[in-house]
């Protein structure tokens, strides 16, 4: 009879499955991961030192740098935070473009995380199909703000740039062809019987669990913990009549579905944005004051805080930045991965929780 | 099995699927009009009043510089995140970047800032140098310039009575020499820029 050896299978810092460096260390035994413990600190950046002392028009601009996927709400939690501080109103229309553009980068990232996923589990077509779907949302963001991911679009009291009608028309266009391409898509991952054999079942992580691991994000809802979407909260998302979905299974598959569901959901949103809009201003103007504040927002990747403090000419005394990742890679780490059957569904499990390394270390 | 097979045999055998498959070529990528793009000169006349410079958020992205045609700005690409600041900064409309100049002019937006003066009274020893080098003093006082010390109160700064005064503040121009001079780093110039929907119109 072979005998079973127990290996302590490192995978990474660099692995082809991995977008930024970050070493998973398995206990195995044969190749069913009995534990598993994440090694960190590959890129840390000590950007919070950075903004420290400088005025918030050059904070803003460092925040979206944090992470370069899920950069527009990085600018916005930054900025809503500075206008909490100084009690700043933001006029309707800009509110809702506030909201058009979150909605545009979280359909992206979303789409980038699924296809960075079909890619991991080898189904290159599906995963190619998505990245060129993403293509869409990007050019709409580069139409809206005039750049493509660093879009600093959010100033405190307003936005940027106003969204005129012949691009409203092409935003309608595009957020159509996006709709019709990605119910495809959805189904091609839905019924296949390859991609359904290789998520469901995968990586399981309970209510419980996701609970006491402090999951946020896609992995909580995935989960079934629907109120952990801090979009409810949101004065312009409660406008619109926002409810959040929630899957119950918690296993690779839901994590990969309530992505496909929020991105029709953000779809949703800014249709509604749209017809809601009525023209106006666009910055109500008002200077940043002394005083710290924290505040919380939903980034793609889950709930994102800002805790800011500000000195009498509106410049940064102290910042603080966490970001979702972290609480999903130990969830990953600690409880999904725990009895996966191979190492492929190691990597697989690790790229369905989302990980981004960037935000992570700052 | 057999249906999937024939459908590709009949997808292939359609004159269409082959002259797509040998000649079809990806379109060429274009920069949209809408990009913004590190900022250009239009050709307006700059008056040097630095406002670019100031709102910059990065370290020597950009310069205003005296050449033959008079002062102009000069951007560093390296330097440059073409954040699109001192498009809308520019009360001239020298510069342009994609298309926030003509959205600025349609949307009417822009940027009011103002000045303030800290000084580290610890720090301080009251050497003066600030308030010799400031370009702004030389203007209002040529004898303090000049000489090193003055009586005239029109100034932004003056050592007076053995104390740092900062007598006109308003007067700032937020260009950061004070700071730059200042041997002990006493001094420094915070900048207040605020998002406003309708420019203020001056003079």
């Amino acid at each position: 009879m072979k005998k079973t050896v127990d290996v302590s299978l490192p995978i990474g810092p660099l692995h082809p499955c991995f977008k930024e460096p970050a070493r998973i260390r398995c206990e195995t035994k044969g190749e069913r991961v009995i534990s598993a413990e994440m090694d960190l600190g590959y890129v840390k950046k000590g950007i919070e030192r950075i903004m420290r002392g400088r005025p918030w028009q050059e904070v803003m601009f460092l925040a979206e740098r944090i992470c370069g996927i899920c950069s527009v709400i990085h600018n916005m939690v930054c900025i809503e935070t500075l206008e909490k501080i100084s009690g700043v109103e933001v006029p309707e229309r800009a509110a809702y473009l506030r909201v058009i553009v979150n909605e545009l980068d979280r359909i992206q990232s979303h789409i980038l995380a699924n296809f960075s996923y079909c890619y991991t589990i080898e189904h290159e077509t599906l995963a190619m199909y998505l990245l060129n779907l993403r293509e869409t949302a990007m050019d709409m963001l580069e139409l809206i703000t005039g750049a493509r991911v660093t879009c600093a679009y959010m100033v405190p009291g307003g936005v940027r740039f106003d969204l005129r009608d012949e691009d409203r028309i092409t935003l309608e266009a595009a957020l159509d062809h996006m709709d019709h391409e990605l119910r495809r898509y959805v189904g091609m991952f839905e019924h296949g019987p390859l991609v359904a054999q290789r998520s469901k079942g995968v990586g399981i992580i309970s209510r419980e669990d996701v609970i006491e691991a402090h999951g946020v994000g896609p992995v909580a809802r995935a989960s079934g913990i629907p109120e952990s979407d801090r979009r409810c909260e949101h004065p312009t998302y409660q406008k619109l009549g926002f409810t959040p979905l929630s899957y119950e299974e918690g296993d690779n598959y839901a994590r990969v579905m309530i992505r496909f569901d929020e991105v029709f959901q953000s779809i949703d949103l800014i249709r509604r944005c749209l017809a809601n809009m009525v023209p106006g201003t666009i910055r109500g103007g008002g200077a940043i004051k002394a005083g710290e504040a924290t505040h919380a927002g939903e980034a793609p990747r889950g709930e994102l805080t800002y805790y800011v403090k500000t000195d009498e000419y509106g410049r940064i005394v102290d910042i603080t930045v966490r970001t979702p990742s972290i609480m999903n890679i130990e969830s990953c780490a600690h409880y999904m991965l725990e009895g996966v059957s191979s190492a492929a569904d190691v990597t697989s499990t690790f790229i369905s929780a989302d990980p981004c390394i960037a935000c992570t270390e700052r | 099995m057999a249906t999937s097979l024939s459908y590709y045999l009949r997808e292939m055998a359609r004159g269409e699927w082959l002259r797509k498959f040998l000649f079809v070529k990806t379109a060429p990528y274009e920069t949209p009009p809408h990009f913004r793009d590190y900022p250009r000169l239009t050709g307006k006349e700059c008056t040097h009043c630095l406002a670019c410079m100031m709102i910059c958020p990065t370290p020597g992205a950009i310069e205003v510089l005296k050449t033959e045609n008079g002062w102009n700005p000069v951007i560093y690409p390296g330097h440059c995140i073409r954040c699109g600041l001192c498009v809308e900064a520019c009360p001239e409309g020298v510069l342009m970047s994609g298309r926030i100049l003509e959205s600025q002019f349609y949307d009417n937006t822009g940027y009011a800032s103002t000045f303030h003066i800290t000084v580290d009274r610890v720090r301080c020893m009251r050497c003066g140098n600030c308030s010799v080098a400031c370009p702004v003093n030389k203007e209002e006082d040529p004898q303090l310039a000049a000489t090193g010390t003055g009586a005239n109160d029109a100034v932004i700064m003056r050592v007076k009575g053995g104390e740092l005064q900062i007598l006109h503040e308003e007067k700032c121009t937020g260009c950061k020499t004070c700071e730059e001079t200042c041997p002990n780093s006493a001094i420094r110039v915070a900048r207040v820029v605020e998002a406003i929907h309708v420019p203020e119109e001056e003079g």
